[in-house]
């Protein structure tokens, strides 16, 4: 198997504030929102990563990029543990991981036309065969943007073509992964198939390897090779996408595929309501973090939390009381 | 460069719908011409002492009159534009870099510097400029390069200020996240993402600051703590005729009077341009 | 059938730019009867929000109204003195927004900022902080007592929605407006907040007026849904003629483009070709024709108008269909 992306029992850990508040309160002084994730991504393979929103998914996508503070675990690309970033260094596996962020026109430097940002990659690097210049155009066509999208400024572009320059530049300098945050957030339906369809068109040309960050399980059903569920900063199931659609084995896996509303009128029987609110990362609960909310909960899941069960390459899941 | 045209462009479709800062324009405008050519357009040389000729009014010969050593006092003001646009100029192009330089530094760099600079501005703004500039003369001696240094030292802060707030306020933002995604070095994003993004904020806060130098040099050099004498000023011009109120008011209105039209030009010139670049904040009519 | 509560007849709205006035609403047409949750539906740039603004008064400075009318309780919205109107908003009609941390002001407690929407009945604290915490139970707030004392920042977004929607309720509105409240939520949060918008509903008998661009949400939770594309009500009607059997070409598009009614997974999704219309330099004919998969020739002469009894769409294939 071609691993690209090794993530081994990754924590990110960030401090709080500390001063009087801390010295008052028992606050504790650091909060760890990603809790201990493993996960492999190989070549060509679209992996997603879903779950609610403050579960960790982005912070994870930013400690794979080397942008969030890495507490424990490690991350390894093409067998390489990869450095956090440095100033004024760049790491040459740098331009081989791209990172998609989710807002389609925040991301885009305001005050530079489209071909400045699309030529940005090239100068950091200084690489490309052609000039920055000639390159950018290349990328505009690549992403099936007429030329003279070049000239315009982040602002006076729709969410779907600030979405493509986003995928252009991502994929400027051919990276191997291409981590993309809530690509189709805010984007009207329509659109939505375009960039999904844009992404899929060029991970076969490329033979790229995409890990999608979403909570749009139905755009899931569809791009996803293998999906991994997360809650309060931990994997609580992960596996084979279409297993795990058809037979979750947790149960927040199972709430969370039951919630999804949809446009069939006649559909929506046997969901599965969670009752309770996420805790909060300040005070994880002790034992399984979803027993709060879990309706199997037993008094096993309050005080020790459970260990891998299953299989990591295939569906593997931690809880002490699986659904069948 | 397309940008540059294009702000241009801007700045004078933002200036036709706004009459006051048009007037703010050409009154710039005009106060920069006359300074700049004031060897070719003064009718005399504004040392020329003329004791026969003393606190005369207007004339035709003398359109502004002359002061108590008989110089003629349009000349004299003249050339004080030059002193007074050379200062500004020098000291605000000067503090505006080193506060862009320090403010980004303290804005993007470890929280370690961001706070020792953040105390340095601080301990250098809580002086009163006055009680700055009396002590740094009483060290040197009065002189233009004294009062310029000074009002370097005190505004760099200022800039400084700004600069780093707009930093720290960009530096969350996804778009310069994507470029050290990218492995963009920290000069690079500074250079070519923070600065585009603050630098006309930072002009229109430049150009609102002229009246305000223009008065600091006017102030020190009326107190004696400025340029040296016979050098014109538009503040030893005023303290000139300070003493002769009495005799002659021309010499205290033809001092006067630039100040007055420094402070309106730039000030509406500064506030167009803000309503241009910022339409936020500005004023509410419609 | 009694009256609706809301009646908007030919509502035409435009807005003044460089290039000539933007048509951003064009005789919109639609009514909420009373005890009703009416979705509409469309995608950005549909006129969603120009048509909340100009329900409640609260338009941009360049818009102008051109003409039409909004019937609130038979009273012309749109001829209401500003005095006339802020005494509905807030009391009659009231608005729970996409993003709740903006509504809310993040300085107050929730307690304070819910005493502060019943400043029209003479109560004490007291019994008004007994309002609140029975209204803030309702929604579905564990603890509602602690909650009063607390700052919307130190809420999740869930929690943050449901206050929303608390504060919204506790003047007993007529109707209720909520422009994408659940987009900003993830699905199961999204789930709950729909479910209890629909007891609530219940309760208190006002009708609903639910803004969102997310199909799967207005089928949840939608008595009848109102399609709007460019600016104009392309289909209306009860949801399940809507999406069981949509009668507008667009409507169909969109309804096919939605990933949830694909059951097989494909890596090709069905896309709506074609770009939004310029809404400065109007094409003649019907709005949605260089989009449209079948067009006649009639399309591209004359605007189609809303037809049909119930549910009713604004195609001229429906006509020649029968």
């Amino acid at each position: 198997m071609n691993t690209l992306l090794a993530i081994r029992d990754l924590h990110v850990r960030y401090p709080l504030k500390t001063g009087l508040s801390a010295l008052a309160g028992n606050r504790p002084s650091f909060v760890d929102v990603v809790h201990g994730v493993s996960l492999d991504i190989n070549r060509g393979e679209t992996v997603a990563i879903v779950g609610e929103s403050g579960s960790g998914k982005t912070t994870l996508a930013m400690a794979v990029c080397g942008l969030a503070p890495v507490f424990r675990g490690e991350v390894r690309f093409d067998g390489r543990q990869l450095e956090r970033e440095r100033n004024n260094r760049l790491n040459p596996d740098r331009k081989r991981v791209a990172l998609m962020f989710q807002d389609p026109v925040g991301s885009l430097s305001p005050r530079m036309t489209v071909r400045k940002i699309l030529a940005e990659p090239f100068r950091i690097h200084r690489t490309g065969s052609s000039s920055p210049e000639q390159e950018a155009r290349r990328l505009l066509s690549l992403v099936g943007l007429s030329e003279d999208f070049g000239d315009r400024y982040p602002h006076q572009l729709s969410g779907g073509q600030a979405r493509r320059v986003g995928v252009a530049r991502a994929l400027a300098l051919e990276p191997d992964l291409l981590i993309a945050d809530e690509p189709t957030a805010g984007l009207d339906v329509s659109i939505q198939g375009e960039v999904l369809n844009l992404m899929s068109r060029l991970q076969q040309q490329m033979g790229l390897g995409i890990m999608i960050i979403t909570h749009n399980l139905n755009v899931v059903r569809h791009i996803a090779d293998r999906m991994a569920i997360m809650y309060l900063g931990r994997f609580v199931e992960q596996g084979d996408a279409q297993k795990i659609f058809s037979r979750p084995r947790h149960p927040y896996t199972e709430a969370l595929l039951s919630a999804n509303p949809s446009t069939d009128p006649d559909a929506g029987s046997g969901r599965i309501e969670l009752s309770g609110e996420v805790p909060s990362l300040l005070r994880r609960p002790a034992g399984c973090e979803f027993n709060t909310r879990c309706p199997r909960a037993g008094d096993r899941c309050r005080v020790s939390f459970p260990g891998l069960a299953g299989d990591f390459g295939d569906q593997a899941y931690h809880c002490h009381f699986p659904l069948d | 460069m397309s940008a540059t045209a294009g702000t241009v462009y801007r700045i004078f479709a933002g200036l036709k719908k706004d009459p006051l800062g048009m007037a703010g324009f050409v009154l710039v405008s005009l106060i920069v011409f006359l300074a700049v050519f004031a060897a070719w357009l003064a009718p005399y040389d504004p040392l020329e002492v003329d004791v026969y000729n003393r606190l005369a009014s207007p004339s035709f010969a003398h359109w502004l009159g002359t002061d108590q050593l008989g110089r003629d006092i349009l000349s004299r003001v003249l050339y004080g534009g030059q002193v007074a646009l050379r200062v500004s100029l020098l000291a605000i192009s000067i503090s505006m870099a080193v506060g862009l330089v320090l403010g980004m530094l303290a804005g993007f760099g470890p929280r370690w510097l961001d706070r020792v600079l953040v105390v340095a501005f601080d301990t250098v703004r809580s002086f009163p400029t006055i009680m700055f500039a009396l002590a740094v003369v009483a060290l040197t001696g009065p002189s233009l390069n004294t009062v310029i240094g000074v009002i370097i030292v005190t505004s760099i802060p200022v800039y400084a200020r700004v600069v780093r707030t707009q930093t720290l306020a960009l530096r969350e933002r996804d778009f310069i996240l994507a470029e050290r995604a990218m492995g963009a070095s920290t000069f690079r994003i500074l250079r070519h993402h923070v600065l585009p993004n603050i630098i006309a904020p930072l002009f229109i806060l430049a150009s609102m600051d002229v009246p305000a130098v223009v008065g600091m040099e006017a102030g020190l050099s009326f107190l004696g703590l400025g340029v040296s004498p016979p050098t014109p000023s538009w503040g030893s011009i005023l303290n000139d005729g300070y003493s002769y109120l009495r005799n002659s008011p021309w010499p205290i209105i033809a001092g006067g009077l630039p100040l007055i039209a420094v402070t309106l030009g730039f000030t509406f010139f500064g506030e167009s341009l803000r309503d241009i670049f910022d339409p936020r904040l500005r004023r509410k009519d419609q | 059938m009694s009256q609706p509560v809301l009646k908007i007849r030919d509502l035409s709205v435009s807005y003044q730019t460089e290039a000539g006035p933007l048509q951003a609403l064009r005789d919109v047409t639609f009514a909420v009867p009373a005890g009703k949750i009416i979705g509409i539906v469309g995608e950005s740039g549909c006129g969603k929000s120009t048509l909340i603004s100009t329900i409640i008064r609260l338009i941009a400075p360049n818009a102008r109204i051109g003409k039409g009318s909004i019937l609130f309780k038979g009273d012309d919205l749109l001829r209401m003195t500003s005095a006339e109107m802020r005494a509905l908003r807030g009391d009659e009609i009231s608005m729970v927004f996409q993003d709740p941390m903006t509504s809310l002001n993040p300085v107050r407690p929730i307690g304070r900022q819910m005493a502060d929407v019943q400043h029209r009945d003479a109560l004490s604290r007291r019994e008004k902080n007994a309002r609140s915490e029975s209204m803030l139970g309702r929604v579905g707030i564990p603890d509602p007592a602690a909650q009063l004392t607390r700052y919307p920042h130190q809420l999740s977004g869930g929690m943050r929605q449901r206050v929303a929607i608390a504060m919204a309720l506790m003047a007993e509105p007529s109707l209720l407006i909520a422009d994408e409240p659940t987009t900003a939520l993830d699905a199961t949060l999204e789930v709950q907040i729909i479910h209890r918008l629909q007891e609530l509903q219940r309760d208190f008998g006002c009708s609903i007026l639910f803004i969102s661009h997310h199909l799967g949400v207005i089928a949840e939770l939608c008595d009848e849904v109102v399609v709007m594309y460019a600016g104009e009500v392309v289909e209306s009607g009860p949801m399940r003629d809507v999406f069981l059997e949509p009668r507008h070409p667009y409507t169909r598009k969109l309804l096919e483009c939605d990933p949830a009614r694909i059951a097989e997974p494909t890596r090709d999704l069905p896309v709506i070709e074609g770009s939004l219309p310029n809404l400065v330099q109007l094409p003649d004919g019907c709005i949605f024709r260089e989009r449209c998969p079948k067009t006649i020739e009639r399309c591209g002469l004359q605007r189609p108008r809303l037809a049909g009894d119930g549910h009713q769409a604004s195609c001229h294939l429906l006509d020649t269909a029968e």
